[in-house]
Protein backbone atom coordinates (compact mmCIF):
# COMPACT_ATOMS: atom_id res chain seq x y z
CA UNK A 1 0.00 0.00 0.00
CA UNK A 2 1.05 3.56 -0.54
CA UNK A 3 -0.19 5.62 2.38
CA UNK A 4 0.13 9.35 2.88
CA UNK A 5 0.00 10.64 6.45
CA UNK A 6 -0.65 14.37 6.63
CA UNK A 7 1.02 16.21 9.49
CA UNK A 8 1.02 19.80 10.66
CA UNK A 9 3.37 21.83 12.79
CA UNK A 10 1.31 23.71 15.39
CA UNK A 11 2.03 25.99 18.34
CA UNK A 12 2.35 24.09 21.61
CA UNK A 13 -1.08 23.99 23.23
CA UNK A 14 -0.28 26.26 26.10
CA UNK A 15 1.17 28.96 23.91
CA UNK A 16 -1.61 29.70 21.43
CA UNK A 17 -2.18 33.42 20.97
CA UNK A 18 -4.37 35.30 18.52
CA UNK A 19 -3.38 38.62 16.97
CA UNK A 20 -6.26 40.93 17.92
CA UNK A 21 -5.70 43.03 14.78
CA UNK A 22 -5.75 40.27 12.17
CA UNK A 23 -7.62 37.58 14.06
CA UNK A 24 -4.93 35.10 12.99
CA UNK A 25 -2.81 32.80 15.12
CA UNK A 26 0.51 34.27 16.19
CA UNK A 27 3.13 31.72 15.19
CA UNK A 28 6.31 33.78 15.45
CA UNK A 29 8.44 33.08 18.49
CA UNK A 30 6.14 30.35 19.72
CA UNK A 31 7.41 26.84 20.38
CA UNK A 32 6.03 24.41 17.85
CA UNK A 33 5.18 20.74 18.00
CA UNK A 34 3.63 18.18 15.71
CA UNK A 35 -0.14 18.36 15.94
CA UNK A 36 -0.84 15.66 18.57
CA UNK A 37 -3.61 14.02 16.53
CA UNK A 38 -1.24 13.61 13.60
CA UNK A 39 0.95 11.29 15.67
CA UNK A 40 -1.90 8.81 15.54
CA UNK A 41 -2.24 9.27 11.77
CA UNK A 42 1.43 8.52 11.22
CA UNK A 43 1.36 5.57 13.61
CA UNK A 44 -1.67 4.10 11.85
CA UNK A 45 -0.05 4.48 8.44
CA UNK A 46 3.14 2.82 9.68
CA UNK A 47 1.17 0.01 11.36
CA UNK A 48 -0.75 -0.69 8.15
CA UNK A 49 2.43 -0.74 6.08
CA UNK A 50 4.05 -3.09 8.60
CA UNK A 51 1.09 -5.45 8.27
CA UNK A 52 0.34 -5.17 4.57
CA UNK A 53 3.61 -3.96 3.09
CA UNK A 54 4.12 -0.69 1.27
CA UNK A 55 5.35 2.73 2.17
CA UNK A 56 4.29 5.58 4.40
CA UNK A 57 4.84 9.07 3.11
CA UNK A 58 4.55 11.94 5.58
CA UNK A 59 3.27 15.11 3.95
CA UNK A 60 3.12 18.60 5.37
CA UNK A 61 2.65 22.13 4.16
CA UNK A 62 4.29 25.03 5.90
CA UNK A 63 7.42 27.12 6.34
CA UNK A 64 10.86 25.46 6.59
CA UNK A 65 10.37 25.02 10.36
CA UNK A 66 7.65 22.47 9.58
CA UNK A 67 10.46 20.05 8.74
CA UNK A 68 10.57 19.22 12.45
CA UNK A 69 7.20 17.47 12.29
CA UNK A 70 8.23 15.58 9.20
CA UNK A 71 11.42 14.51 10.88
CA UNK A 72 9.39 13.26 13.83
CA UNK A 73 7.25 11.31 11.35
CA UNK A 74 10.40 9.67 10.04
CA UNK A 75 11.35 8.82 13.64
CA UNK A 76 7.99 7.11 13.99
CA UNK A 77 8.62 4.96 10.96
CA UNK A 78 7.55 6.91 7.86
CA UNK A 79 9.61 5.90 4.82
CA UNK A 80 9.67 9.28 3.17
CA UNK A 81 8.76 12.88 3.95
CA UNK A 82 7.67 15.74 1.73
CA UNK A 83 7.30 19.39 2.72
CA UNK A 84 5.23 21.72 0.57
CA UNK A 85 6.93 25.04 1.09
CA UNK A 86 6.57 28.04 -1.14
CA UNK A 87 5.62 31.69 -0.72
CA UNK A 88 2.63 30.93 -2.93
CA UNK A 89 1.17 28.80 -0.09
CA UNK A 90 1.36 31.58 2.51
CA UNK A 91 -1.99 32.63 3.95
CA UNK A 92 -3.84 29.56 2.67
CA UNK A 93 -7.00 28.66 4.55
CA UNK A 94 -8.19 25.07 4.95
CA UNK A 95 -9.65 24.96 1.42
CA UNK A 96 -6.46 26.19 -0.26
CA UNK A 97 -4.33 24.01 2.00
CA UNK A 98 -6.34 20.90 1.19
CA UNK A 99 -6.10 21.80 -2.51
CA UNK A 100 -2.30 21.93 -2.29
CA UNK A 101 -2.11 18.68 -0.33
CA UNK A 102 -4.44 16.99 -2.82
CA UNK A 103 -2.28 18.18 -5.71
CA UNK A 104 0.78 16.75 -3.97
CA UNK A 105 -1.01 13.41 -3.49
CA UNK A 106 -1.91 13.37 -7.17
CA UNK A 107 1.68 14.21 -8.05
CA UNK A 108 2.89 11.29 -5.97
CA UNK A 109 0.52 8.96 -7.78
CA UNK A 110 -0.58 5.48 -6.77
CA UNK A 111 -1.71 6.53 -3.30
CA UNK A 112 -4.18 4.08 -1.75
CA UNK A 113 -4.96 5.85 1.47
CA UNK A 114 -4.58 9.29 3.06
CA UNK A 115 -4.67 9.46 6.85
CA UNK A 116 -5.00 12.71 8.79
CA UNK A 117 -5.45 13.49 12.46
CA UNK A 118 -9.06 14.40 13.21
CA UNK A 119 -8.14 18.08 13.48
CA UNK A 120 -5.25 20.39 14.28
CA UNK A 121 -5.17 21.84 17.75
CA UNK A 122 -4.45 25.38 16.54
CA UNK A 123 -7.37 26.02 14.19
CA UNK A 124 -9.57 23.14 15.42
CA UNK A 125 -11.46 23.18 12.12
CA UNK A 126 -11.27 19.46 11.20
CA UNK A 127 -11.67 20.61 7.61
CA UNK A 128 -8.40 19.71 5.88
CA UNK A 129 -8.95 15.94 5.76
CA UNK A 130 -12.46 16.28 4.26
CA UNK A 131 -11.10 19.04 2.01
CA UNK A 132 -8.45 16.70 0.58
CA UNK A 133 -11.17 14.10 -0.09
CA UNK A 134 -13.29 16.72 -1.84
CA UNK A 135 -10.43 17.90 -4.04
CA UNK A 136 -9.47 14.31 -4.93
CA UNK A 137 -13.11 13.25 -5.25
CA UNK A 138 -12.36 10.26 -2.97
CA UNK A 139 -14.60 8.81 -0.25
CA UNK A 140 -13.83 9.91 3.28
CA UNK A 141 -14.32 8.51 6.76
CA UNK A 142 -13.85 10.94 9.61
CA UNK A 143 -13.20 10.29 13.34
CA UNK A 144 -12.04 6.71 12.78
CA UNK A 145 -11.39 4.93 16.07
CA UNK A 146 -10.46 1.52 14.65
CA UNK A 147 -9.55 -0.08 11.34
CA UNK A 148 -10.26 -3.75 10.67
CA UNK A 149 -10.19 -6.10 7.72
CA UNK A 150 -7.85 -3.84 5.82
CA UNK A 151 -6.77 -4.82 2.34
CA UNK A 152 -5.27 -2.73 -0.39
CA UNK A 153 -8.78 -2.33 -1.88
CA UNK A 154 -11.16 -1.93 1.01
CA UNK A 155 -11.31 -1.50 4.76
CA UNK A 156 -13.76 -1.53 7.63
CA UNK A 157 -13.72 1.24 10.18
CA UNK A 158 -15.27 2.01 13.50
CA UNK A 159 -16.24 5.66 13.26
CA UNK A 160 -16.83 7.70 16.39
CA UNK A 161 -19.99 9.77 16.59
CA UNK A 162 -21.64 11.69 19.41
CA UNK A 163 -23.70 8.72 20.55
CA UNK A 164 -21.30 5.86 19.96
CA UNK A 165 -19.84 4.30 16.83
CA UNK A 166 -20.75 3.66 13.21
CA UNK A 167 -19.30 0.59 11.53
CA UNK A 168 -18.53 1.52 7.95
CA UNK A 169 -16.76 0.08 4.96
CA UNK A 170 -14.91 2.14 2.42
CA UNK A 171 -13.35 1.38 -0.93
CA UNK A 172 -9.84 2.63 -1.48
CA UNK A 173 -8.46 5.05 -2.35
CA UNK A 174 -9.96 7.04 0.46
CA UNK A 175 -9.22 9.70 3.05
CA UNK A 176 -9.53 8.78 6.72
CA UNK A 177 -9.22 11.08 9.73
CA UNK A 178 -8.40 9.38 13.02
CA UNK A 179 -9.03 9.93 16.72
CA UNK A 180 -6.75 8.98 19.59
CA UNK A 181 -8.46 5.68 20.30
CA UNK A 182 -7.11 4.17 17.11
CA UNK A 183 -3.65 3.29 18.41
CA UNK A 184 -0.87 4.11 20.83
CA UNK A 185 1.89 5.96 18.97
CA UNK A 186 5.19 4.22 19.50
CA UNK A 187 8.12 5.76 21.30
CA UNK A 188 10.86 5.81 18.66
CA UNK A 189 13.99 3.80 19.34
CA UNK A 190 17.41 5.41 19.26
CA UNK A 191 18.40 3.22 16.34
CA UNK A 192 15.41 4.39 14.31
CA UNK A 193 15.95 8.05 15.25
CA UNK A 194 19.59 7.96 14.23
CA UNK A 195 18.69 6.34 10.91
CA UNK A 196 15.85 8.81 10.30
CA UNK A 197 18.11 11.80 10.94
CA UNK A 198 20.11 10.77 7.88
CA UNK A 199 17.03 10.70 5.63
CA UNK A 200 16.27 13.59 3.31
CA UNK A 201 13.07 15.59 3.44
CA UNK A 202 11.92 16.54 -0.06
CA UNK A 203 10.77 20.12 -0.50
CA UNK A 204 8.13 20.66 -3.15
CA UNK A 205 6.90 24.01 -4.45
CA UNK A 206 3.67 25.06 -6.11
CA UNK A 207 5.38 24.38 -9.40
CA UNK A 208 6.40 20.84 -8.38
CA UNK A 209 2.78 19.91 -7.76
CA UNK A 210 1.49 21.79 -10.80
CA UNK A 211 -0.82 23.89 -8.67
CA UNK A 212 -2.98 26.69 -10.03
CA UNK A 213 -1.59 29.57 -7.98
CA UNK A 214 -4.95 31.35 -8.03
CA UNK A 215 -6.19 28.50 -5.81
CA UNK A 216 -3.44 29.04 -3.24
CA UNK A 217 -2.62 31.60 -0.57
CA UNK A 218 -4.96 34.42 0.31
CA UNK A 219 -6.35 34.63 -3.24
CA UNK A 220 -7.38 30.99 -3.16
CA UNK A 221 -8.85 31.15 0.33
CA UNK A 222 -12.56 31.85 0.64
CA UNK A 223 -12.38 31.98 4.46
CA UNK A 224 -12.48 35.43 6.07
CA UNK A 225 -11.98 35.80 9.80
CA UNK A 226 -14.74 38.19 10.83
CA UNK A 227 -14.35 38.02 14.59
CA UNK A 228 -12.56 35.90 17.16
CA UNK A 229 -13.49 35.43 20.78
CA UNK A 230 -12.21 33.21 23.55
CA UNK A 231 -14.41 30.21 24.31
CA UNK A 232 -16.64 30.45 27.37
CA UNK A 233 -14.94 29.20 30.52
CA UNK A 234 -15.30 25.49 30.95
CA UNK A 235 -17.70 24.49 33.68
CA UNK A 236 -16.07 22.78 36.62
CA UNK A 237 -16.69 19.08 36.71
CA UNK A 238 -17.67 17.40 39.94
CA UNK A 239 -17.67 13.66 40.22
CA UNK A 240 -18.82 11.85 43.29
CA UNK A 241 -17.25 8.46 43.82
CA UNK A 242 -19.27 6.35 46.16
CA UNK A 243 -18.28 3.32 48.18
CA UNK A 244 -15.90 2.45 50.96
CA UNK A 245 -12.82 4.65 51.43
CA UNK A 246 -10.42 2.16 49.87
CA UNK A 247 -12.57 1.78 46.78
CA UNK A 248 -13.01 5.56 46.48
CA UNK A 249 -9.31 6.22 46.83
CA UNK A 250 -8.45 3.57 44.25
CA UNK A 251 -11.06 4.83 41.81
CA UNK A 252 -9.86 8.41 42.21
CA UNK A 253 -6.21 7.51 41.71
CA UNK A 254 -7.14 5.40 38.71
CA UNK A 255 -9.05 8.29 37.16
CA UNK A 256 -6.25 10.77 37.82
CA UNK A 257 -3.70 8.44 36.31
CA UNK A 258 -5.90 7.73 33.31
CA UNK A 259 -5.95 11.48 32.69
CA UNK A 260 -2.20 11.70 33.29
CA UNK A 261 -2.79 14.09 36.18
CA UNK A 262 -1.13 11.91 38.79
CA UNK B 1 29.06 -2.70 44.89
CA UNK B 2 31.65 -0.47 43.29
CA UNK B 3 35.36 -0.31 43.89
CA UNK B 4 34.71 2.53 46.33
CA UNK B 5 35.51 1.06 49.69
CA UNK B 6 32.48 -1.17 49.81
CA UNK B 7 30.11 1.76 49.55
CA UNK B 8 27.98 2.12 46.43
CA UNK B 9 28.59 5.44 44.70
CA UNK B 10 25.93 6.00 42.08
CA UNK B 11 26.31 8.72 39.48
CA UNK B 12 23.10 9.75 37.76
CA UNK B 13 23.33 10.38 34.04
CA UNK B 14 20.35 11.88 32.24
CA UNK B 15 19.96 10.37 28.81
CA UNK B 16 19.38 12.65 25.80
CA UNK B 17 15.76 13.56 25.15
CA UNK B 18 13.95 12.38 22.06
CA UNK B 19 13.36 16.01 21.10
CA UNK B 20 17.05 16.90 21.28
CA UNK B 21 17.92 18.83 18.13
CA UNK B 22 21.64 18.28 18.66
CA UNK B 23 21.23 14.60 19.35
CA UNK B 24 24.56 13.36 17.97
CA UNK B 25 26.42 15.93 20.09
CA UNK B 26 24.42 15.02 23.19
CA UNK B 27 25.06 11.32 22.65
CA UNK B 28 28.77 11.97 22.43
CA UNK B 29 28.72 13.97 25.69
CA UNK B 30 26.67 11.24 27.35
CA UNK B 31 29.18 8.59 26.27
CA UNK B 32 32.11 10.65 27.60
CA UNK B 33 30.43 11.08 30.99
CA UNK B 34 29.54 7.40 31.10
CA UNK B 35 33.11 6.30 30.46
CA UNK B 36 34.50 8.75 33.02
CA UNK B 37 32.13 7.48 35.69
CA UNK B 38 32.83 3.83 34.89
CA UNK B 39 36.60 4.41 34.70
CA UNK B 40 36.48 6.08 38.11
CA UNK B 41 34.89 2.97 39.60
CA UNK B 42 31.39 4.34 40.18
CA UNK B 43 28.00 2.93 39.32
CA UNK B 44 26.18 4.71 36.49
CA UNK B 45 22.41 5.21 36.89
CA UNK B 46 20.05 6.28 34.14
CA UNK B 47 16.54 7.48 35.03
CA UNK B 48 13.55 6.44 32.96
CA UNK B 49 11.86 9.37 31.18
CA UNK B 50 12.14 11.70 34.20
CA UNK B 51 9.35 14.29 34.52
CA UNK B 52 7.53 12.48 31.70
CA UNK B 53 9.95 13.81 29.10
CA UNK B 54 10.65 11.28 26.37
CA UNK B 55 14.28 10.27 26.56
CA UNK B 56 16.27 7.34 25.27
CA UNK B 57 16.46 4.18 27.32
CA UNK B 58 19.66 3.21 29.09
CA UNK B 59 19.76 -0.18 27.40
CA UNK B 60 19.53 1.17 23.86
CA UNK B 61 22.19 3.77 24.64
CA UNK B 62 24.58 1.09 25.87
CA UNK B 63 24.05 -0.98 22.75
CA UNK B 64 24.09 1.86 20.24
CA UNK B 65 27.08 3.65 21.74
CA UNK B 66 28.93 0.45 22.68
CA UNK B 67 29.28 1.67 26.26
CA UNK B 68 31.22 -0.40 28.79
CA UNK B 69 28.97 -2.25 31.15
CA UNK B 70 31.04 -3.97 33.86
CA UNK B 71 29.11 -6.26 36.21
CA UNK B 72 27.52 -4.37 39.09
CA UNK B 73 28.34 -0.94 37.72
CA UNK B 74 25.18 0.01 35.86
CA UNK B 75 21.78 0.71 37.35
CA UNK B 76 18.66 1.00 35.25
CA UNK B 77 15.58 2.83 36.48
CA UNK B 78 12.28 1.50 35.24
CA UNK B 79 8.85 3.05 35.63
CA UNK B 80 5.31 1.96 34.87
CA UNK B 81 4.91 3.99 31.68
CA UNK B 82 5.75 1.39 29.07
CA UNK B 83 3.91 -1.08 26.90
CA UNK B 84 4.38 -4.66 28.01
CA UNK B 85 6.35 -5.32 24.85
CA UNK B 86 8.74 -2.43 25.53
CA UNK B 87 9.03 -3.43 29.18
CA UNK B 88 10.03 -6.97 28.25
CA UNK B 89 12.44 -5.60 25.67
CA UNK B 90 14.20 -3.47 28.27
CA UNK B 91 14.39 -6.29 30.83
CA UNK B 92 15.63 -8.83 28.31
CA UNK B 93 18.28 -6.44 27.05
CA UNK B 94 19.39 -5.87 30.64
CA UNK B 95 19.81 -9.61 31.08
CA UNK B 96 21.77 -9.85 27.85
CA UNK B 97 24.03 -7.00 28.99
CA UNK B 98 24.49 -8.52 32.43
CA UNK B 99 22.83 -5.62 34.28
CA UNK B 100 21.25 -6.72 37.55
CA UNK B 101 20.69 -3.44 39.41
CA UNK B 102 17.13 -2.29 38.77
CA UNK B 103 15.32 0.55 40.53
CA UNK B 104 11.57 0.35 40.03
CA UNK B 105 9.44 3.43 40.47
CA UNK B 106 5.90 4.43 39.53
CA UNK B 107 7.27 7.27 37.41
CA UNK B 108 5.97 10.39 35.74
CA UNK B 109 3.35 10.04 33.05
CA UNK B 110 2.86 12.00 29.86
CA UNK B 111 0.51 11.83 26.93
CA UNK B 112 3.14 10.13 24.78
CA UNK B 113 3.93 7.51 27.38
CA UNK B 114 1.71 4.43 27.51
CA UNK B 115 0.67 3.30 30.98
CA UNK B 116 1.26 -0.32 31.85
CA UNK B 117 -2.08 -1.97 32.57
CA UNK B 118 -2.86 -4.51 35.25
CA UNK B 119 -3.94 -7.09 32.69
CA UNK B 120 -0.60 -6.69 30.89
CA UNK B 121 1.18 -8.17 33.87
CA UNK B 122 -1.55 -10.51 35.05
CA UNK B 123 -2.56 -8.47 38.09
CA UNK B 124 -6.08 -7.43 38.95
CA UNK B 125 -5.44 -3.77 39.75
CA UNK B 126 -6.92 -0.59 38.40
CA UNK B 127 -3.58 1.16 38.23
CA UNK B 128 -0.12 -0.34 38.10
CA UNK B 129 2.29 1.23 40.58
CA UNK B 130 5.84 0.37 41.51
CA UNK B 131 4.46 -2.28 43.89
CA UNK B 132 2.84 -4.27 41.10
CA UNK B 133 5.80 -3.80 38.80
CA UNK B 134 8.24 -5.01 41.46
CA UNK B 135 6.04 -8.05 42.03
CA UNK B 136 5.87 -8.74 38.31
CA UNK B 137 9.63 -8.50 37.78
CA UNK B 138 10.39 -10.65 40.80
CA UNK B 139 7.91 -13.28 39.62
CA UNK B 140 8.56 -13.31 35.88
CA UNK B 141 12.29 -12.64 36.00
CA UNK B 142 13.11 -14.49 39.20
CA UNK B 143 16.79 -14.28 40.06
CA UNK B 144 17.65 -12.01 37.15
CA UNK B 145 17.73 -8.66 38.95
CA UNK B 146 18.50 -6.95 42.23
CA UNK B 147 15.31 -4.94 42.56
CA UNK B 148 15.14 -1.69 44.47
CA UNK B 149 12.45 0.78 45.41
CA UNK B 150 12.33 4.48 46.15
CA UNK B 151 11.35 6.08 49.44
CA UNK B 152 10.14 9.65 49.56
CA UNK B 153 10.46 11.06 53.08
CA UNK B 154 8.65 14.22 51.99
CA UNK B 155 5.38 12.35 51.45
CA UNK B 156 3.00 11.88 54.42
CA UNK B 157 5.02 9.43 56.47
CA UNK B 158 2.32 6.90 57.35
CA UNK B 159 1.37 6.51 53.72
CA UNK B 160 4.97 6.25 52.57
CA UNK B 161 5.91 3.74 55.26
CA UNK B 162 2.92 1.57 54.41
CA UNK B 163 3.77 1.75 50.73
CA UNK B 164 7.38 0.84 51.43
CA UNK B 165 6.22 -2.20 53.35
CA UNK B 166 4.15 -3.24 50.33
CA UNK B 167 7.16 -2.72 48.06
CA UNK B 168 9.26 -4.90 50.34
CA UNK B 169 6.53 -7.55 50.45
CA UNK B 170 6.50 -7.45 46.65
CA UNK B 171 10.22 -8.13 46.60
CA UNK B 172 12.19 -4.88 46.89
CA UNK B 173 15.73 -5.61 48.04
CA UNK B 174 17.20 -2.15 48.47
CA UNK B 175 16.00 1.41 49.00
CA UNK B 176 16.97 4.71 47.42
CA UNK B 177 15.77 7.91 49.08
CA UNK B 178 14.75 11.21 47.58
CA UNK B 179 17.41 13.93 48.06
CA UNK B 180 18.37 14.41 51.69
CA UNK B 181 19.69 17.77 52.78
CA UNK B 182 21.99 17.31 55.80
CA UNK B 183 19.60 14.91 57.50
CA UNK B 184 15.96 13.94 57.70
CA UNK B 185 14.05 12.57 60.68
CA UNK B 186 12.60 9.82 58.49
CA UNK B 187 16.07 8.37 57.83
CA UNK B 188 15.86 6.24 61.00
CA UNK B 189 12.66 4.67 59.69
CA UNK B 190 14.22 4.04 56.31
CA UNK B 191 17.23 2.35 57.88
CA UNK B 192 14.87 0.41 60.11
CA UNK B 193 13.46 -1.52 57.15
CA UNK B 194 16.64 -3.56 57.28
CA UNK B 195 17.51 -3.28 53.59
CA UNK B 196 20.59 -1.68 52.03
CA UNK B 197 19.93 2.05 51.71
CA UNK B 198 21.31 4.53 49.21
CA UNK B 199 20.91 8.19 50.12
CA UNK B 200 20.31 10.60 47.29
CA UNK B 201 22.40 13.76 47.32
CA UNK B 202 21.28 16.74 45.27
CA UNK B 203 24.41 17.95 43.48
CA UNK B 204 23.06 21.16 41.97
CA UNK B 205 23.64 24.42 43.81
CA UNK B 206 20.12 25.39 42.84
CA UNK B 207 18.42 23.95 45.88
CA UNK B 208 15.13 25.68 45.05
CA UNK B 209 14.67 23.23 42.17
CA UNK B 210 13.79 20.71 44.85
CA UNK B 211 10.73 22.72 45.92
CA UNK B 212 8.29 20.43 44.12
CA UNK B 213 10.00 17.37 45.53
CA UNK B 214 9.97 18.46 49.16
CA UNK B 215 6.50 19.97 49.00
CA UNK B 216 7.36 23.49 50.15
CA UNK B 217 8.92 26.50 48.51
CA UNK B 218 12.69 26.74 48.88
CA UNK B 219 13.78 30.35 48.26
CA UNK B 220 15.89 30.78 45.13
CA UNK B 221 18.78 32.38 47.01
CA UNK B 222 19.11 29.59 49.58
CA UNK B 223 22.83 28.92 50.05
CA UNK B 224 23.73 25.30 49.44
CA UNK B 225 27.03 23.55 48.98
CA UNK B 226 26.32 20.17 47.38
CA UNK B 227 29.80 18.76 47.96
CA UNK B 228 29.63 19.60 51.66
CA UNK B 229 26.20 18.04 51.85
CA UNK B 230 27.57 14.91 50.20
CA UNK B 231 30.44 14.81 52.69
CA UNK B 232 28.04 15.26 55.61
CA UNK B 233 25.70 12.53 54.37
CA UNK B 234 28.55 10.08 53.87
CA UNK B 235 29.86 10.77 57.37
CA UNK B 236 26.41 10.61 58.88
CA UNK B 237 25.47 7.38 57.12
CA UNK B 238 28.72 5.48 56.63
CA UNK B 239 27.01 2.23 55.70
CA UNK B 240 24.73 3.77 53.09
CA UNK B 241 25.45 4.18 49.44
CA UNK B 242 25.12 7.59 47.89
CA UNK B 243 23.30 8.58 44.72
CA UNK B 244 24.59 11.76 43.11
CA UNK B 245 21.75 13.47 41.25
CA UNK B 246 22.75 15.95 38.54
CA UNK B 247 26.42 15.73 39.31
CA UNK B 248 28.39 18.41 37.45
CA UNK B 249 31.07 16.79 35.36
CA UNK B 250 32.90 20.06 34.71
CA UNK B 251 32.92 21.45 38.23
CA UNK B 252 32.38 18.57 40.66
CA UNK B 253 33.31 15.20 39.26
CA UNK B 254 37.08 15.68 39.54
CA UNK B 255 36.68 16.63 43.21
CA UNK B 256 34.84 13.48 44.20
CA UNK B 257 37.85 11.18 44.64
CA UNK B 258 39.49 13.54 47.12
CA UNK B 259 36.20 14.01 48.97
CA UNK B 260 35.70 10.24 49.27
CA UNK B 261 39.27 9.81 50.54
CA UNK B 262 38.65 12.50 53.15
CA UNK B 263 35.42 10.82 54.24
CA UNK B 264 37.25 7.51 54.46
CA UNK B 265 39.95 8.99 56.67
CA UNK B 266 37.46 10.66 58.96
CA UNK B 267 35.37 7.53 59.33
CA UNK B 268 38.52 5.53 60.08
CA UNK B 269 39.32 8.03 62.82
CA UNK B 270 35.86 7.53 64.30
CA UNK B 271 34.22 10.69 63.06
CA UNK B 272 30.68 9.92 61.99
CA UNK B 273 27.43 11.77 62.35
CA UNK B 274 25.56 8.76 63.66
CA UNK B 275 26.59 5.45 65.16
CA UNK B 276 23.30 3.57 65.26
CA UNK B 277 23.47 2.00 61.79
Amino acid sequence: MRIVACVKQVPATTEVKIDPETGRLVREGVRSVMNPFDLYAVEQAVLLCERLGGETIALSMGPPQARASLQESLYLGADRAILLSDRAFAGSDTWATSYALARAIETLGGVDLVICGKQAIDGDTAQVGPGIAAHLDWPQVTYAAAMTDCTSRRMRLKRMNEDGYDLVEVDLPAVVTVVKDINQPRVPTLKRVLAARKMDIDVWTAETIGADTSCLGLDGSPTRVVRTAPPPPRAAETRVIQGDPEHCARAMVHELRARSIA
Amino acid sequence: MTANRGRTIEIELLSPKQSDEKLEESLEKFAVKWRRAIDAGYMVCVPDNPMGNLAFQCTELIEELALPCPPGRVSVHLNTFHTKEDLDGILETMIRLGIRHLLIISGDGAVRLPKLRGEDIGQDVESVTSVELIRHVRREYAGCFDVGAAYNPYEPVEHEREKMRRKIDAGAEFIITQPIIADHPEMDTILGFGLPVTVECWMSRKLHLLSDCVGYEIPEDTPYDPLENLRALMLRYPRCGVYLAICGFKTQFHLLGELFDDVERRIASGETGKVNQ
